[in-house]
C-alpha cells in the first residue's frame, strides 16, 4: 500500500467512529437531560437514584462497562450480541452520567427565578422546563456538550476490542499489514485531531457568544 | 364592589422566621392597593402567597371568593388570572421582547401564533415597547425590561396584577418609565396591588395604603392619612425617612 493509499484506507473507517460516537451523544443527551431534571426537580428516591447513576457511571471506565455488556449480557439479550450496538449503548451510558452533570449546572445557572416567572404565568412545571429552563440550559451546555463529543470521538476507540470495524481497527489492520508500529497510529492520531479539535473549539466558541449575547 | 383576591390570617414561616404574621386583606374589581413598609417587613412573601407562587404556612387565600387551596382548584389555571411582576423582570432570556409576552398566550391560553402575536403586540404598546418588540432582553435597559414585564403580565388579562417592587433595582430615570406606565393602567380600571417604596406614585394613584413592618399589617388608610397623620409611631417614622 502506498501512503495515500494507507490514508485513504483509514479515512474510510471514519463514517463508522462518527455514526458510534454521534449515536452515543444523542443516547446520552437524552439520559443526561432526564437524569438532571430528576437530580433538581424529581422526588427524594428519584434524585437518590440519579445521583447513584451519576456517581456509578462516572467513576467505571467505559471499557469496562462495554466488556460487560458484550460478554456478560450478550449471550442473554440480543442487541448486546451486536458489537456496534453494545458500543453505542456502553458510550451512550456512560456519556449520560457526563451530560447529567453538565445540564445540572446549566440548568441550575437558568435560575430559580426563570421558573418562577414561568410559574407565574401559568405554565405547569413540565411546561415551564420545555419553554423556559431547558432552551436556556442548552445554550449554557453547549460548550460542555462540544468536550463530550469530543471524548466520545476518542472513546469509540474502544469498540474495536469487541470488534467493530471502526478507525482503531483499520489502523490495527495496517500495523499488522504494513509491519510499521508507527506511521499507522500518527495517521490515525492526526485524523482523531481532525475530528475533534475544530468541532469543539467551535462549539464552545459558539456557546460562549451566544451565551454573551443573551446575558446568560 | 367584588372582591377578587384576598387572604385571611395568612402566615408565612420560614424555618424559625415568620415572614408574614397573620395578615389580612382583600383587593375588589378596580382598586389600586399599595403595599409599603421597610425591608423584610414580609410584603414580597405575601405578594407571593397572594400571586399563588407560595402556599401560606396557615390561613386561606380566595379568588373570587373561593378558598384557592380548600377547593383544590388548578392553581395553574389561577395564577394565569393574577398577572406577577417581579423585582427583577427575570424575562426569559432566550425570547425577545415579544416572545416573552407570547409565551403565556400561546402556552397556557392556547392561542394561535398569530393571535398571540397581536395580543402580545397590542400589549407591549400599552408599555410604549412596540418598538422593541424584536428585542432580546441583554439589549434592553432595566426600565425597558420591566415595561416588557408588565405587557408579559397583562397581556394574560388577568384580573388582578401584583407589582412586587418592580422599581426597586432601576435608576431615578428608569423608575420613572415604569412608574408611568403603572400609573396608566391603573387610570385605565387595572385591579392592582402594589409594594413599592415610591410613595409619589401610592399618592396619586392608590385607593388606600397599607403599611407593613415585621410581617404584620401596622396600618391601613388612605394616602392622605399617611402623607399627614399616620396613627402609629412606627408608620410616623417610615414616612419621615422615606420623604426626608
Amino acid at each position: 500500500m502506498t501512503p495515500l493509499e494507507q490514508i485513504i484506507f483509514l479515512l474510510k473507517a471514519v463514517p463508522i467512529t462518527l455514526a458510534i460516537s454521534f449515536l452515543s451523544f444523542l443516547l446520552g443527551l437524552g439520559l443526561g437531560i432526564l437524569f438532571a431534571f430528576m437530580r433538581i426537580y424529581g422526588s427524594t428516591p428519584l434524585r437518590y437514584f440519579s445521583d447513584s447513576y451519576e456517581k456509578f457511571f462516572r467513576s467505571v471506565p467505559v471499557l469496562a462497562v462495554m466488556l460487560l455488556l458484550y460478554f456478560g449480557v450478550g449471550p442473554y439479550i440480543q442487541i448486546f450480541k451486536d458489537p456496534f450496538f453494545t458500543s453505542v449503548i456502553s458510550l451512550g451510558i456512560v456519556s449520560g452520567a457526563n451530560q447529567s452533570q453538565i445540564f445540572r449546572s446549566a440548568i441550575g445557572s437558568v435560575g430559580r427565578s426563570q421558573m418562577l416567572a414561568a410559574i407565574s404565568l401559568g405554565l405547569t412545571e413540565l411546561k415551564a422546563m420545555r419553554y423556559v429552563i431547558l432552551p436556556q440550559a442548552l445554550f449554557l451546555a453547549v460548550p460542555g456538550l462540544g468536550s463530550e463529543i469530543a471524548l466520545l470521538i476518542k472513546d469509540s476507540a474502544y469498540s474495536f476490542i469487541i470488534g467493530v470495524i471502526e478507525l482503531m481497527k483499520h489502523t490495527d489492520i495496517l500495523r499488522a499489514s504494513q509491519r510499521s508500529l508507527v506511521l499507522p497510529y500518527i495517521a490515525s492520531a492526526i485524523i482523531y485531531v481532525a475530528m475533534t479539535f475544530p468541532l469543539a473549539t467551535y462549539l464552545d466558541k459558539w456557546g460562549s457568544r451566544k451565551k454573551k449575547e443573551l446575558g446568560l | 364592589m367584588t372582591t377578587i383576591l384576598e387572604c385571611r390570617e395568612l402566615t408565612k414561616v420560614y424555618g424559625k422566621v415568620v415572614a408574614v404574621n397573620n395578615v389580612s386583606l382583600g383587593i375588589d374589581r378596580g382598586e389600586t392597593k399599595v403595599i409599603f413598609g421597610p425591608s423584610g417587613s414580609g410584603k414580597s412573601t405575601l405578594l407571593r402567597c397572594l400571586g399563588l407562587l407560595e402556599k401560606p404556612t396557615k390561613g386561606t387565600i380566595l379568588f373570587n371568593g373561593t378558598d384557592v387551596y380548600a377547593s383544590r382548584q388548578d392553581l395553574n389555571k389561577l395564577r394565569a388570572r393574577i398577572g406577577f411582576v417581579f423585582q427583577d423582570p427575570s424575562l426569559f432570556r432566550h425570547l425577545t421582547a415579544i416572545g416573552n409576552v407570547m409565551l403565556g398566550l400561546k402556552h397556557v391560553l392556547g392561542l394561535s401564533d398569530n393571535e398571540a402575536r397581536r395580543k402580545a403586540y397590542e400589549a407591549l404598546k400599552l408599555v410604549r415597547m412596540e418598538d422593541w418588540a424584536n428585542y432580546y432582553p441583554s439589549q434592553l435597559s432595566g426600565g425597558q425590561q420591566q415595561r416588557v414585564g408588565i405587557a408579559r403580565a397583562i397581556a394574560m388579562d388577568p384580573e388582578v396584577v401584583l407589582f412586587d417592587e418592580p422599581t426597586a433595582a432601576l435608576d431615578v430615570e428608569l423608575k420613572w418609565e415604569v412608574i408611568t406606565v403603572m400609573k396608566d393602567l391603573a387610570e385605565r380600571g387595572t385591579t392592582m396591588l402594589v409594594a413599592t417604596h415610591e410613595l409619589r406614585f401610592a399618592r396619586e394613584v392608590a385607593d388606600e395604603m397599607i403599611f407593613m413592618d415585621q410581617g404584620q399589617i401596622i396600618e391601613i388608610g388612605s394616602p392622605d392619612h399617611f402623607f399627614t397623620s399616620p396613627n402609629t409611631e412606627r408608620a410616623k417614622k417610615f414616612m419621615a425617612k422615606i420623604l426626608g
